[in-house]
This record gives structure tokens, C-alpha cells and sequence, in this order.
């Protein structure tokens, strides 16, 4: 038995409904979005899961704002979303392509994703780079950055997540991802991802961010502040790369050592921001 | 709990306590084609198309499958009343993409689901498409050379 | 050189559907767990959690007490017997250093109790249950530890039998001399010498071990079992438990790989006593994690070889010196290390000097076994990196050092004679030896002259090429064991009855293609079925490369009685002799167009004239086990920023004699192959300092996947040995030696260092490239 103590399986056709469950039962109510990390963590402690998938929050959508992803939205689906085909050269579709394999990627939600949070996790890698928007409800509706969930994860309790926001960028901004790991199908030892925006060739607006440090990927700003104002050309990406392998906060886990990952870190940050002002220069022509 | 699903066609309402996954509930009414390896969605043994995507049904909660539409191993074949193999199935058989069996099922589910989705992949698409799904028989080449001539087969007489 | 008999075949040499194929591809319930019995407890395991400790005192009143527990076993109420859970053949060469249950634990993860209940959920509850108290002792984690002066004793106990040294906590120990070499390396122009050590890896097959026992209407006991050895298993209950071996049955259905670790008896001994104190069936099966923990690994080692060559590059000593990991017992501790040195040495054949030494020693760790190469990949590993290493000095290319040392066909070496499986070895000739050709077509195949030592670069990659080349046996000679029983009926099909195991590996198939052959009739007429040990002949079940070589002629043999018979009934029929009678197409036809059909045939014997039933049993024990040969090649690209090596191409080139199944023999080379890359590249079992496995999952224990396999060029050559069926041997274990040393010297053509210590992660690749530039 998955989750020996569980009671009851509830699913709501209204978000109040849902919410006010995970209100009344409290820590022994979970949200289900694709339910791997409740089934693997076998915990005895949950007695109530309220399953989303009535509320039709599976959706990937284009606004003006950017692409809208639902929080119930496979990752598969994601993968699929002709909205996000040409998203930033595709750099989301690329990234999904790395995470788990289809047997999982057909389960696992986007809400459900954000929520876990794995430190190793790709989604957040890429999304805290690209700068996505949650929207929250408890009752009322806002969003935040990304970032702030996982600065204070006191936003969720109690809250439900319904969407994500990719925000719309400008010609101009590239990304990238770069994924290490022992097999393909397997967990990062270390990922990162990177986010640049140009003026007239100059990088203005640059987010880059390494997880699976093993903790939670973070921004990396003091590798990010060296490129603004300038061009990205071997001497700069070097210069940043070195940052980065200097700041990054790294540690030894069973999977591979803190030493090991700094190594990892400039590696990756190299070959991300290789890759943008590849993409860059290509965009230019 | 009651649940209804409709395994391989078939509708049938099922008593699953709350936390039983899919994977033992399958195996306990009898379809012994999904195979245990891991219980942790790590090997794809277990897998079955849920609705028309391969999951794990280690990692499934039957009570998320209610009302849903799940098809395993043993659905595939002579889903026209014939009893012919799905030409995935026959693939396998072919060109010795079957060793031991026992990740079979669910490998050949999982390819089952790439076709349908994507018709005429590339090696690395199939690689990926059965990529969830581990075997320590065979080193994949002839799972993945029966992938491919199963996927023209289909294509051709799609084309018919 | 040897002549190349070919013969003309129907049936052998194609590739033909597996038997068991459609059943396992629509999901038939062929496996062990897939059958529901009325009634059956469900039997959980109480592990140690403790690495080395005496159990002072244990309590399991309260587990009995719960409602649903049907049965607590631990040291108090079970057998005492010391045994092997080996299964190997009798007596076994491995030393009797275990109980069901013991009042000492050896490594996390050992026995302590279990516990039989009417669902899985109490059996877990009632675990919790159980009362133990441990006495501490120092736990023993490495090899040194195991070694150092005044090292704790690990087996203590009185009333083992048949280790080395027990105070010393050797396991086994092996020491062979040939000529002189330590004059040999005086002799020698140029020497060389490495040290290689391999990790703990696992055999991980889908299906984890899972028994089911039961008792027949009769009371006897039935064991269905996912085995390679259901004779051995039946035997060794039998010993175990203490009942007569007339009163178990052992049935092997479909099994979902093994690749050795299924060649021990780990949980059929525990079913078996739940059933006879309850009369009920019981089931057992490992998760995962007690597959990890409590299954068997491969025997981790430390090798060191030297080598000496005269000027012209010809080997004159070779020395080898292997430490091995046996864990908390000693299955196939002897056997393992002998193969060590008995699966690599005679390759070289051309060193007149020659010592191989080593021992087995005790650990507080993980148990190791039998696994696919069986001491074969170990060994390789140091002596073709030192063949490389060799090459290099010499100003040789690798290729053609071995081209001017390897055995050929009518040659011998001592080894074979000196190394048998835990006691002397059987002297043999070659009979069939194609390395030569293997060189040649790999080196073809991955470009060796254009690419080699090029170093090419792509950004932070670099390229390089890496080759070695391996034998393995076919069987044990004189101790194998195989046997088979073939019988018609009246529609002219057969059943084809055999104790080999087929347990993934096609060898149902190829066995019933060589009974096929034999007997002309379509594959679709032969039923073959393994293993009973009611209703199949003996046999010493699937290990040692031995189903294609020792069964497969026993399958022979009774194809060809059997036809005899056929020929026999069908002369009277036709009233024709029997020279003149052939077999075609399932009829009898004599030398003037007349025939009979094979349903005719066996109609008449059946039902109308001089009776008697169509069938024979025949066995086969081989006096020699021809090795089956191969080279391998890879290119690897190696990113010196990262450390990862990828592997660009594999090539590899077999001799396996006749190819029986063209398709299932690649299939055996791939997975070998694969497996072997894995063992190479990412397989390792990590360890707490309290000696706790840390990864005992597959999300963590990582072997490959479909997207990490490289491109696998195989090809097979057409070789024929004399005395194999149809001409074949064997070809089970003979790919996985090749991936490490193969890599390791690709990786030294790419960037210059030579890695001794596997895995080759990345982080271990770049921190070699690193301290070699700096």
C-alpha cells in the first residue's frame, strides 16, 4: 500500500471547494497534481488528497503577457504546446526533453513540479532564469515571482498554485539550459540555465541560475552582473563562468562531490551563455 | 472506495482502498502482464497507457484512475476480435527484441504510446520514447530496430 | 590451423522466433508472482541493520501475537545447518559459512527473522515487532581492514567448514606457478606492471528473486522459484531444511533475468519452512531495496599484473595477483578468483612463466556471487590495460601485440590444466580460434589505422580509440552436467524436456532448434519445456557459458537416439533399410522416393506394431570447454571540462563457433555489451561508513538506459568447433569483459591518463586529466 493511511480522494469541481479542504484538514491534505512524490514518499502522515484535475486548469495558452501554463498541465503536454514551440528558440521543449522519462513526464504536473521543488529539479532551473510568475490562490488571486516561493515556501500554506506565467520577451533575448547527469534518464547532479537580454548587441538584462547544487537551483548574480554592459565573447563568458564556479554554494552528496559540481558550474555556465550568444549572433544576422 | 475503469474496453467497477496504486490493483484482478521491478517509477516494468499516455502504475493511485480509460500488455493484441499481435508485438517477437520478457510489456506499452503520437520517429525519439523503460537483457538495439520497422509497418497500412 | 568443417543447416543458424516469445510479449502470466493461490501468507524479511554484531538476544512473542501472523522464523526455531548458498555443482567448492538463521550478523542487510502473515501490510507490522538485541562488534569494510593484523574475525563459528582461514578472514586462496617468473622477468627485455580495482556492481535483473512454495495434493513440497539452478536449489533445501530431496519438487517458470545472482539459493529454503509449519503457501519476494541490500553483488578486486616481453614483443612472464571481496560469506568465493586468473592467462599462451596468486577475504559488506564473466571481467581489466601499457613501450601497436602473443587454434596453455573450479583444471587443445580474424575485421570496423592516436579534437572533446581482446570457456569441463529427454507423439511433434534453465536467454530456443535439426521437423513442432525437477533430466542449470555447448550436445545426442528410432519403426514400414532412409520435412523417405510421414511413424509405434514409445534421454559432461574468443574496439570522446566520457562507437567481433541463432547470439553480445558499459562507466554501490548500502535504488544504482547505449557494431564470425553441437559454443558471458579495459585504453589514446579504478565517472575522469597535465 502506496499511502497506507490515506482516507479519502476527493475530487473538486471548484477551487474554493479544493482550497477549503486543504484549509479544514490541514497537514494531513495534500494537493495531487500527478501524484509521484506521493506515492514515493509512501508517508503515512497524509489522510486526505484533493485531486485538481476537475478544476481544468490543463492548459498551455499564449497571452500578451507571455505563455500561460496551467497547473495541472502535464509536462508532456508542455512538451507538446505549440505555444512554446518557438518560445525563446524553444529552450523550454529542449529542458523538458531532459526531465525524467515519458512514463513520468505523462504524470507529473507543472503545478506539481513547482510545489515539490526538488533540488535537482530542471522546471525551476529554467523557469527562475526565464523569470516565471506563479499564480497563488487562497482565496484571492495574485502572483509572484518565482523566486519568492521558494524564498518563502510560507506562500503555499495554505495556497494552491494555478498557473505559471513565461513571461513574453523581446527579440533580442536568448536562453539556454545545460543539464549534467550520470545516466540520461536520471536526476541532475547539476544544471544550469541562463537568460539575456541585448541592446545593440550589449547583454542589459542577464539571469543565470545553477540548482541541483544539490540544494535548489538559486540566481547567480554576481556571475551575472560581470556581463552586463558588455558583449558576450569568449573573454567575457570566461570571466562570468569563472564567477560563478568561485559564488556558487556547492556541496558533496552521495551523487557527486562539491568540488566536482563547482567544475560542473563553470562548465555549464560556459556552454549556456556559448550557446545564447550563438543564438544571439544568429538572431543579429 | 468504489472506482470504475475501463481496463482494456472493459468497464468494470473495482473496490480499491484510498492509497492503492494502480499497479497492484491491475495485479490483484488479474493482469499479471504489468510487471513489479521497483515500486518507485524507476524501471517502467509497470507501465500502462493511461488514457492514451504511458504512465507508471507504481506511481498511480488507483483512485486517480477512476473513470479513466487504462490499457495494458494484454489488451494490445486482437483488439479487432483477430487476436493478431500488434504489429509493435510483432516487432518484438521478429527481430529479438524480447530476452527474459519481464520489461517487455512495459517497453512495448511504452512505444505504443510514441506511435501513436508520433508516427515516424527518429532513432533518438524512439530512445527517448522507451527511455523510462529498463532493460538489462538486451543493451536496447533490437528493442529499438523492432520500434522502427513497427512504425513503417503502421505507417503503410495507415496509408491503406 | 584448424579446418573449418561446415556443415549445412535448416534450422540452426536462423533466426527463429523465441518459443516462449508471444506468451511473453501478450503478458501471459509466465513469471513466478503471476499466479494467485488460495490462501497464501506473505513472508517479509527482518534485515540487520547493524554491519558486524552478535544477536544476544532476540523476542518475538509480540509479533506472534498480532492478528494475521502465521509464522516467526528466526535462530531460535529453524535449522542450524551450515551450508553454501551457492549453487553450484555437488560437492560445492565454496565454503558451508551460512545458516538461515544465524545468532551473528555479517553485513547490513543479513537475516535475523521473518515473518509469515496473511497480508503484506502485517508481515511489515509484525517486523516491527520483533525484538532484538545486538552486542556491537567492529565492523570490517574494506579489504585492508580485512587483511590488517589483529582485524576482527568475521567467521568465529565453530562449525564452518571449508574456509581457508578463518582467523584470517580468507575465504579462499589460489596460488599457480608456471615455469619461473621471477627468472622469466629477468629474462625480459621490457616489464610492466599495473594495479586495477573494481567496485561493487550489481547484477540488477528486472524481476527481483521471488519464490512461491506450496504443497501438492500429496504433501510434498513444490518450490516455483525464479532460478538458474533448480537442481542445486532442490538439493540444498533438501539439506537445509532437512527433508528428503523425494519430497520437493523445484519448478523454474519464466524467469526475468538473473546474469548469476539467481545462481544462489536466497529465499527458497525460508518459503519452503513456512509452508511445512503451516501447510499454506507462502511468497517471497525482494523489493528492490532488499535486492540491493541482501541479494548478491559482483566480487569487488584488486589485481595486479606484471608483464615481460622479450624485444620482438613475445610475452615470456606474466604474473597476477588478485584480492577479492567475497563480503559476509564466501558463495563462490574459490570459484570466482580462480576464474580470475583461468579465463585471461591462457589467452596469452605464448609466456612461459607464468604465477597467478590471490585470495578471497571476508568483509562486513554486501554479499558477492556468481555474475555474468565470473571473475573474468576483473581480470581483464589490469591485463589489458598492461597490454597496452606494454604496447606503448614497446613502440608496437596494440593490435600487434596481441596479434604476436594470442592462443591459436591447436595450441594449449598450462593453465587449463592448472586452474579448474576450485581444484585442478582439465588439459585442452584449441579447437577452433578465430582471433586473428576478430583483430582484423574490428580494426576494420572502427577505423583503428585512420584514428587512432589522432587525439582529435571538438571543443573540449577529445577522441581516442581503445581495444582488448577476451576468451571465456564454454562449461566446466568434467563437472558440468547436462542432460535431456526428447519424446514423439502421434502428430509427429516432440517434447523436448530440459533441466537447462532458460531464464531470458533464448536457450529454450536454440535448444529446440538443435532437437529441430536433428529430427527434421519445423521448430513449431518441437515443445520445449524447462525446468522441472520432476519431469526434466538433471542438469547443472544455466551458468559458466554452459547451456549452448554441454546441453545443447546433450539435446543433440537425444535428437539423434530418438531419430535412430524413427528410422527404425519407418524401415519396417517401408520395408526398406535403414541406410537408405532420410529425414526431410517431417517424412521418412527412402532412396527410392517412398516415405512415410513422422505421424505415421509414430502412430504405428504408438498404436499398431511392436509398441513402444518414440523418446530418449541422453546427457553430456565435456571433457574440455572451448573458449569462445572475440575483440573489441570502442572510440570514446572524452570532455576535459567535464570529465565525461562518451562512447562515440563499439565494435565488436565474436567467435562463438556456429551461430545456433544469429539474432539471440547479438542479443547476448549486446546485453553483455551494455551491461558491461554500465559496470564501466556508471554501476557502483555506494557505502555509509557503517557499512549501509547509500543507493540501493535504480533511481541511484544507475545502469543504462536506451539513451545511453552507443552505436553497437557486432559481428559474428563463422567459426566451427569440432566438438560443440552443430559446431557452436557458447556465448552468454564473454561480452561483458571487454567494456572496461576496452574504455580504459580509448580513454588513454584520447587524453593520456590511465584510469585504475572503476567506474570511470566523470568526476574521476577529470580529476586524472587534471592531476596529469598539471
Amino acid at each position: 500500500m502506496a499511502l497506507s493511511n490515506l482516507k479519502e480522494y476527493v475530487r473538486p469541481d471548484e477551487l474554493d471547494v479544493a482550497l477549503s479542504l486543504v484549509k479544514e484538514r490541514g497537514t494531513s491534505a495534500r494537493v495531487i497534481g500527478g501524484g509521484i512524490d506521493l506515492v514515493r514518499s509512501s508517508s503515512p502522515d497524509i489522510e486526505t488528497l484533493v485531486d485538481l484535475s476537475h478544476l481544468s486548469l490543463s492548459y498551455v495558452r499564449q497571452t500578451d503577457k507571455g505563455v500561460a501554463i496551467g497547473a495541472t498541465t502535464t509536462l508532456t503536454e508542455i512538451l507538446e504546446a505549440p505555444a512554446l514551440e518557438n518560445y525563446l528558440q524553444g529552450v523550454v521543449v529542449e529542458m523538458l526533453h531532459q526531465v525524467g522519462a515519458p512514463p513520468l513526464r505523462n504524470l507529473a504536473s507543472m503545478g506539481g513540479t513547482l510545489a515539490s521543488a526538488h533540488p535537482w529539479s530542471d522546471v525551476i532551473t529554467l523557469f527562475l532564469a526565464l523569470g516565471a510568475q506563479v499564480t497563488l490562490y487562497n482565496g484571492v488571486t495574485r502572483m509572484v515571482p518565482l523566486s519568492d516561493l521558494y524564498a518563502s515556501r510560507a506562500l503555499l500554506s495554505p495556497a494552491i498554485i494555478t498557473e505559471a506565467l513565461l513571461p513574453a520577451y523581446a527579440k533580442g533575448t536568448a536562453a539556454a539550459f545545460m543539464k549534467f547527469s550520470r545516466t540520461k534518464f536520471d536526476i541532475a547532479i547539476l544544471n544550469c540555465a541562463c537568460l539575456i537580454s541585448t541592446q545593440n548587441g550589449d547583454c542589459k538584462g542577464v539571469r543565470l541560475t545553477a540548482g541541483g547544487t544539490p540544494q535548489l537551483a538559486t540566481l547567480l548574480p554576481a556571475a551575472a552582473e560581470v556581463l552586463l554592459g558588455r558583449r558576450l565573447n569568449q573573454t567575457s563568458i570566461g570571466q562570468a563562468a569563472g564567477i560563478a564556479r568561485e559564488t556558487t554554494l556547492v556541496r558533496d552528496d552521495l551523487r557527486a562531490s562539491g568540488n566536482y559540481r563547482r567544475e560542473l558550474v563553470y562548465a555549464g555556465v560556459k556552454r549556456c551563455l556559448t550557446c545564447v550568444s550563438r543564438q544571439l549572433s544568429g538572431v543579429s544576422q | 472506495m468504489k472506482i470504475e475503469l475501463i481496463v482494456n474496453g472493459k468497464q468494470q467497477e473495482l473496490d480499491s482502498a484510498p492509497g492503492e496504486t494502480l499497479l497492484h490493483l491491475l495485479r490483484r484482478i488479474g493482469y499479471k502482464g504489468v510487471k513489479k521491478g521497483c515500486e518507485s517509477g524507476d524501471c517502467g516494468a509497470c507501465a500502462v497507457l493511461l488514457d492514451d499516455r504511458v504512465v507508471n502504475s507504481c506511481l498511480v493511485l488507483a483512485a486517480k484512475a477512476d473513470g479513466h480509460r487504462v490499457t495494458t500488455v494484454e489488451g494490445l493484441a486482437g483488439q479487432d476480435k483477430t487476436g493478431e499481435l500488434h504489429p509493435v508485438q510483432e516487432a518484438f517477437l521478429e527481430h529479438g527484441a524480447v530476452q527474459c520478457g519481464y520489461c517487455s510489456p512495459g517497453m512495448i506499452i511504452a512505444a505504443v504510446d510514441l506511435l501513436a503520437h508520433n508516427p515516424n520517429p527518429s532513432d533518438q525519439e524512439i530512445k527517448e520514447g522507451i527511455s523510462g523503460n529498463l532493460c538489462r537483457c538486451t543493451g536496447y538495439v533490437k528493442q529499438i530496430e523492432a520500434i522502427r520497422i513497427a512504425a513503417e509497418k503502421m505507417r503503410k497500412s495507415a496509408d491503406v | 590451423m584448424c579446418e573449418q568443417r561446415k556443415q549445412e543447416f535448416t534450422i540452426v543458424g536462423r533466426s527463429e522466433r523465441k518459443v516462449d516469445g508471444i506468451a511473453l510479449v501478450t503478458g501471459k502470466p509466465k513469471f513466478v508472482a503471476d499466479i494467485d493461490l488460495s490462501n497464501m501468507l506473505y513472508v517479509k524479511i527482518l534485515h540487520s541493520p547493524y554491519a558486524h554484531a552478535r544477536i544476544t538476544e532476540i523476542n518475538t512473542s509480540r509479533a506472534e501475537a498480532l492478528p494475521g501472523v502465521m509464522c516467526v522464523l528466526c535462530s531460535k526455531n529453524t535449522p542450524s545447518t551450515r551450508y553454501t548458498t551457492a549453487g553450484q555443482g555437488y560437492p560445492e567448492p565454496s565454503p558451508y559459512d551460512t545458516r538461515m538463521f544465524d545468532t551473528k550478523v555479517r553485513f547490513v542487510g543479513d537475516r535475523v527473522a521473518a515473518v509469515a502473515a496473511e497480508t503484506e501490510e502485517i508481515a511489515l507490522q509484525a517486523l516491527k515487532e520483533i525484538e532484538v538485541h545486538y552486542e556491537e562488534l567492529s565492523p570490517v569494510l574494506s579489504v585492508d581492514a580485512a587483511t590488517a593484523l589483529e582485524a576482527p574475525i568475521i567467521h568465529d563459528e565453530k562449525d564452518a567448514t571449508g574456509i581457508f582461514d578463518p582467523v584470517r578472514n580468507i575465504s579462499a586462496k589460489i596460488d599457480i606457478n608456471v615455469g619461473d617468473v621471477k627468472q622469466g622477468f629477468a629474462e625480459s627485455d621490457s616489464t610492466v606492471e599495473t594495479t586495477c580495482e573494481t567496485q561493487y556492481a550489481q547484477h540488477t535483473p528486472i524481476e527481483p528473486h521471488v519464490v512461491l512454495s506450496y504443497l501438492d495434493e500429496d504433501g510434498r513440497l513444490v518450490l516455483r522459484t525464479s532460478t538458474q539452478v533448480p537442481f542445486h536449489t532442490r538439493r540444498i533445501v533438501s539439506y537445509v531444511l532437512g527433508i528428503p530431496l523425494h519430497r520437493i519438487r523445484v519448478i523454474k517458470p519464466r524467469i526475468g533475468g538473473a546474469f548469476g545472482t539467481k545462481q544462489e539459493i536466497l529465499l527458497e529454503d525460508l518459503a519452503g519452512l513456512v509452508t511445512l509449519r503451516t501447510g499454506r503457501p507462502a511468497l517471497i519476494e525482494f523489493t528492490r531495496q532488499e535486492e540491493f541490500v541482501s541479494a548478491r553483488t559482483r566480487h569487488p578486486m584488486r589485481i595486479r599484473v606484471k608483464l615481460g616481453a622479450k624485444k620482438n614483443g613475445i610475452l615470456h612472464a606474466i604474473e597476477m595477483e588478485a584480492l577479492s571481496n567475497t563480503g559476509a560469506y564466501g558463495a563462490h568465493s574459490l570459484t570466482v578468483l580462480s576464474n580470475v586468473g583461468s579465463k585471461t592467462l591462457p589467452i596469452y599462451n605464448k609466456a612461459r612463466n607464468v604465477r597467478f596468486s590471490g585470495k578471497a577475504v571476508y568483509t562486513n559488506l554486501p554479499v558477492a556471487g556468481a555474475y555474468r564473466g565470473y571473475g573474468a571481467p576483473q581480470g581483464y581489466y589490469p591485463l589489458e590495460v598492461a597490454m597496452d601499457e606494454l604496447a606503448g613501450k614497446l613502440g608496437l601497436d596494440p593490435i600487434e601485440l596481441r596479434r604476436r602473443n594470442h592462443i591459436r587454434c591447436g595450441e594449449s596453455s598450462p593453465i587449463f590444466e592448472e586452474i579448474g573450479e576450485g581444484r585442478e583444471g582439465v588439459a585442452q587443445t584449441i579447437n577452433s580460434c578465430e582471433l586473428e580474424r576478430c583483430l582484423e575485421i574490428g580494426a576494420r570496423r572502427i577505423g583503428w589505422a585512420k584514428k587512432r592516436g589522432l587525439r582529435t579534437r571538438n571543443g573540449p572533446w577529445i577522441h581516442g580509440l581503445g581495444m582488448s581482446i577476451h576468451m571465456q570457456g564454454s562449461g566446466i569441463a568434467q563437472v558440468d552436467m547436462g542432460a535431456a529427454t526428447i519424446k514423439m507423439n502421434e502428430d509427429g511433434s516432440f517434447n523436448l524436456l530440459v533441466g537447462a534453465t532458460d531464464l531470458g536467454t533464448g536457450s529454450d530456443t536454440i535448444l529446440g532448434q538443435i532437437a529441430a535439426e536433428v529430427l527434421g521437423v519445423p521448430l513449431s513442432k518441437v515443445i520445449v519445456y524447462s525446468s522441472d525437477t520432476d519431469f526434466t533430466p538433471f542438469d547443472v542449470g544455466a551458468y559458466a557459458s554452459s547451456t549452448t555447448y554441454v546441453s545443447g550436445t546433450a539435446v543433440k545426442r537425444a535428437a539423434e537416439e530418438v531419430r535412430g528410432q524413427i528410422v527404425g519403426v519407418a524401415a519396417a514400414m517401408l520395408e526398406s533399410g535403414m541406410t537408405n532412409l532420410t529425414i526431410k520435412d517431417e517424412q521418412v523417405i527412402s532412396i527410392d522416393g517412398r516415405s512415410v510421414t513422422l505421424a505415421e511413424v509414430c502412430q504405428r509405434a504408438m498404436y499398431q506394431v511392436d509398441q513402444f514409445q518414440i523418446g530418449a534421454t541422453e546427457s553430456c559432461v565435456q571433457d574440455q570447454s572451448p573458449p569462445p574468443f572475440m575483440s573489441s574496439f570502442a572510440e570514446v570522446a572524452v570532455d576535459t571540462e567535464t570529465g565525461v566520457v562518451k562512447i562515440v562507437d563499439y565494435v565488436a567481433v565474436v567467435d562463438c563457433g556456429t551461430v545456433i541463432n544469429p539474432k539471440m547470439a547479438q542479443g547476448q553480445i549486446e546485453g553483455a555489451l551494455a551491461n558491461g558499459i554500465g559496470y564501466a562507466l556508471t554501476e557502483v554501490m555506494l557505502f555509509s561508513s557503517t557499512g549501509r548500502v547509500q543507493n540501493a535504488t535504480l533511481f541511484d544504482y544507475k545502469i543504462l538506459g536506451a539513451l545511453d547505449i552507443p552505436p553497437i557494431d557486432i559481428t559474428l564470425l563463422d567459426s566451427y568447433e569440432p566438438t560443440g553441437p552443430m559446431g557452436a559454443k557458447s556465448v552468454a558471458e564473454i561480452g561483458i569483459n571487454a567494456p572496461i579495459p576496452t574504455i580504459a585504453n580509448a580513454i588513454y589514446d584520447a587524453v593520456g591518463v590511465r584510469l585504475t579504478k572503476t567506474p570511470f565517472t566523470p568526476e574521476r575522469v577529470l580529476s586524472a586529466i587534471r592531476s596529469h597535465s598539471v
